[in-house]
């Protein structure tokens, strides 16, 4: 980069209509924010490129008076990366003032008028006490290492000049190259991590110089930069250092955002300079000065969701084109951060919303507003919002958590929530925009949309399980199933071993019926008791038939009497025995099918004459001399019975 | 402040009341609404560290985690929910939601055999329980059967028959529970992107890519590696860490 040195006087007058079409810069301030009633201070003025016809007025207060006035300008001209140039103009105006009374006051702001339009500054508050306060700046002024008459130069009785923030740093002479040196300079010596401090590198020279070559500047490791002035031009100020006036060129100004705590080291700045002109010219080489820079960490007790490069001053907003939109009409939604501070490292919090609410990722923009010295300016990201359907829906208010150097504490700057009335769909509108007499014509009314998607919400109510095996893996589970099987096996196996138990052979069976046949038999006598003879006939009956067939193995009822006797001789029983038998039973029928007979005549119609003989010749013989029924039939059942017993027992001795 | 102070008292315990776990379900349930995302899932995963499990927890943390943008996180737990609840309407929305986000996609064969399907739709508890009260309801009927006098049996074997033939087809689905389970794991991709190689080696040459939230199959493991199957059948070796078995 080439400077020239030389200012283009006439230049700059043919520019000077240019100039005032520029932006003003117009503010006051000032030098003690708390006096003393017996106290002066200065009030300064700054106006920048104002043009001849603007009206300034200065702040006008009961609380306050004006002791003095004065005026000094200045005029500097840059050339631009094209043809033109910018001639800067800039007015400053100091005021002595006091104040009238004791109290928190407020300096009213002072108005610039340039063609009907009116710029105010800030006003000032001002603390008055009582008596003569200590002026803090003149210690400063008393330690200063050495005097400097250029402190009022050019206008020695103009008071204030030198309080300005820009100043022209102090600088300790080298002993070598002591007419033309490169020194660099730090506004802070000690920054919090993220505060801005200002590096400005400057030329003094006693000589006249032609041109700045090239500027090496130093290494910045550790720190985050921002260019804030590189000159296309010098221009130069007088200083005095020592008692020898100098002329000092700015080279470049940087803004220097230091990134983690500590002591910084800066480098030197390097520089080739041309002085002379034409042919007398003469090329040197300079090397400035090392600086160091506290860095201060920052303090504990940061708010959550605070970032590290929120360092500075903000104020944070949102802005929506328009409140209520159609569903299907993407509405923009900005969010605004402006202030001091490094804000191109600055984290902004995300914009959030329900789900009903589609929100894309923002485009950020960001404007970048140097004043005073100060790094600052304006963020903006903007959002498109879609929703998914109607409704009214609210954007929670953003939190912008920053550490502010000045107050040494952690702020929280924060939105209102914005609202965003969503309606149905344009449609509807479009139908009922072709409805006659703008009637809402019907099926076609606005209809509350209700868009499937988004995330399902979490379930309110826990039902806590633990983690166990399947129930087919538990031990109960395959027992379980078997246990029909094998119950049912169980029971066929009982079963089987009782049919075993139970089984009988053929003489205990026989013994069985036999003793059956026995207990039919003295059942029968029970009923000989009881006066039912047909019941008691046929009881011994089968009680001895059934005595017969345990005894002959098989069924015998039924069986004619000769077939029955043959039986019994087949099983080889006595004539007797088959006799008593057939006698018994022959008896048995004429007492049941003829209870008027006398069953002592029983064998006289059986076919057999010995056995009817025999008979006769037997029980009856006996009671031959009475009448058979004078007997009784008692007697006779008594004698069938007695026969019946005698041939069961007669069987069993056998 | 006081129930985070709550909240982190009650997560530093070792052992969870019922009313304990509740509130740390709830407290869960909070900070997912205010968006810190991470304190619900720490809170849920604390639950589940104590053993209190279920669909609910699992549900929530999948949700959680597809909230937070974790998508293998998520795939894994609701497709635990899945399992455990033996699918549900609110898990099947939030698994396809996941799904869209995907990185991957497979192409072919996407969809998963009838037994898992079948297996996924059903209960392996209700199964289970089916099959015990059938066939055992029926065996008890039918020995009823046995000792009622005639005439007066018939219903119990009518009964008895229907349980039985019912006991039929959930055998056949515990069959298929118990199938699945014993032959096929399935897992999901956590890591972020994952390297798919061709043998279980770093060195081996890389065969294809995959990335978070994608279901595979597990087939074998070999060291550090598993062998993954994706759904179109594409298979290679990934490393372990990167899968998590469902």
């Amino acid at each position: 980069m080439r400077r020239t040195g030389r200012a283009l006087g006439s230049l700059a007058m043919l520019l000077t209509s240019a100039a005032a079409l520029a932006d003003v810069e117009f503010y006051q301030r000032a030098d003690r924010n708390e006096v003393g009633l017996d106290d002066t201070f200065r009030l300064t003025i700054v106006v920048s490129d104002a043009p001849d016809s603007s009206n300034l007025q200065f702040p006008s207060s009961n609380d306050f008076e004006i002791l003095s006035k004065s005026q000094s300008s200045q005029m500097s001209y840059q050339l631009g990366g094209g043809a033109s140039g910018v001639l800067k103009r800039t007015q400053k105006y100091v005021l002595l003032m006091r104040a009238n009374r004791t109290g928190d006051l407020t300096l009213p702001p002072s108005v610039l008028t340039i063609h009907a339009k009116s710029y105010r500054t800030e006003p000032v508050r001002i603390t008055v006490k009582k008596g003569h306060l200590q002026d803090p700046r003149a210690g400063a002024q008393r330690g200063s290492s050495f005097p400097d008459p250029f402190r009022r130069f050019p206008f020695p009785s103009v008071p204030g000049f030198d309080d300005e923030e820009d100043s022209l740093p102090d600088v300790d002479v080298p002993r070598s190259e002591s007419d033309l040196f490169l020194r660099a300079s730090l506004d802070r010596d000690e920054v919090y991590v993220g505060d801005q401090t200002t590096l400005s590198i400057h030329i003094f020279s006693r000589v006249d110089l032609s041109s700045v070559d090239a500027v090496t500047m130093p290494k910045l490791d550790g720190f985050w930069s921002e260019d804030l002035e590189s000159p296309s031009q010098l221009t130069g100020e007088q200083k005095v250092i020592n008692g020898i006036p100098y002329r000092a060129y700015l080279l470049k100004r940087r803004a220097l955002f230091p990134v983690k705590p500590g002591t910084a080291k800066i480098g030197s700045a390097e520089a080739d300079i041309t002085t002379g002109f034409l042919f007398a010219g003469r090329r040197v080489h300079r090397v400035g000065n090392e600086l160091s820079l506290k860095v201060k960490p920052l303090p504990p007790g940061a708010p959550p969701n605070f970032s590290a490069a929120n360092v500075g001053r903000w104020r944070i907003s949102t802005e929506v084109a328009q409140g209520q939109l159609q569903l299907g009409q993407p509405a923009s939604v900005k969010v605004i951060l402006e202030g001091k501070g490094n804000l191109k490292n600055i984290v902004l919090p995300s914009l959030s919303g329900p789900a009903s609410l589609r929100i894309y990722d923002p485009t950020t923009s960001d404007k970048m507003a140097n004043s005073k010295g100060k790094v600052g300016g304006r963020r903006t990201q903007e959002y498109l919002v879609m929703a998914q359907q109607t409704g009214s829906f609210t954007l929670p208010p953003l939190s912008f958590p920053f550490f502010n150097p000045e107050t040494g504490r952690y702020e929280v700057v924060k939105t209102e929530p914005l609202t965003l009335t969503v309606l149905p769909g344009p449609e509807g509108s479009n139908l009922l925009a072709q409805g006659p007499s703008g009637a809402k014509p019907d099926g076609v009314s606005a209809k509350n949309v209700l868009a499937a998607g988004g995330l399902r919400p979490l379930r309110y109510q826990a039902h806590f399980t633990q983690a166990r095996p399947p129930l087919w893996q538990r031990r109960f589970f395959v027992p379980a199933l078997l246990a029909p099987i094998g119950a049912w096996l169980a029971i066929a196996l009982i079963g089987f071993v009782r049919a075993r138990l139970t089984e009988e052979d053929e003489t205990s069976l026989k013994r069985k019926q036999a003793r059956a046949a026995r207990r039919r038999l003295a059942a029968a006598e029970k009923l000989k008791l009881a006066g039912k003879p047909a019941a008691f006939f046929g009881e011994v009956e089968k009680a001895l038939i059934q005595f017969l067939e345990a005894k002959l193995g098989g069924p015998l009822a039924g069986l004619t009497r000769d077939a029955l006797d043959a039986r019994l001789h087949a099983a080889g029983a006595s004539e007797d025995r088959r006799m008593e038998i057939l006698r018994v039973l022959e008896a048995c029928d004429l007492g049941r099918f003829a209870p008027g007979a006398d069953p002592s005549s029983a064998g006289a119609g059986s076919g057999d004459p010995s056995t009817a003989l025999r008979y006769a010749r037997g029980e009856r013989g006996a009671d031959s001399a009475s009448s058979p029924y004078a007997r009784g039939e008692r007697e006779a059942r008594e004698r069938v019975l007695d026969s019946a017993a005698a041939a069961m027992e007669g069987w069993e001795s056998r | 402040m006081i129930a985070a102070l709550i909240l982190a008292t009650v997560l530093s315990q070792d052992y969870y009341t019922p009313q304990e776990a509740q509130a740390v379900y709830k407290q869960a349930n909070e900070a997912y609404d205010r968006e810190d995302y991470a304190s619900a899932k720490q809170g849920y995963q604390q639950l589940l560290a104590h053993g209190f499990e279920g669909a609910d927890v699992l549900f929530n943390l999948g949700t959680t985690c597809l909230a937070s943008g974790d998508l293998g996180e998520a795939v894994l737990y609701l497709e635990r929910a899945r399992r455990a609840a033996g699918g549900a309407a609110d898990i099947d929305a939030n698994l396809v939601l996941a799904r869209a986000r995907q990185l991957d996609q497979v192409v072919g064969g996407a969809e998963e055999p009838f037994l898992q399907r079948l297996v996924i739709a059903t209960s392996s508890e209700i199964a289970a329980w089916s099959l015990l009260v059938s066939w055992v309801g029926g065996g008890a009927l039918l020995l009823l059967y046995r000792f009622l006098r005639p005439g007066r049996r018939a219903w119990a074997g009518v009964l008895a028959a229907l349980l039985l033939v019912s006991a039929v087809p959930a055998g056949l689905l515990v069959a298929a529970h118990a199938y699945v389970r014993e032959t096929v794991s399935e897992g999901v991709i956590v890591a972020k992107t994952l390297a798919a190689r061709e043998l279980p080696a770093d060195s081996a040459k890389v065969s294809f890519e995959v990335h978070a939230g994608l279901k595979v199959r597990l087939l074998e493991s070999a060291g550090r590696f598993v062998k993954v199957r994706l759904p179109n059948g594409l298979e290679a070796w990934a490393e372990r860490d990167g899968v998590a078995e469902i």
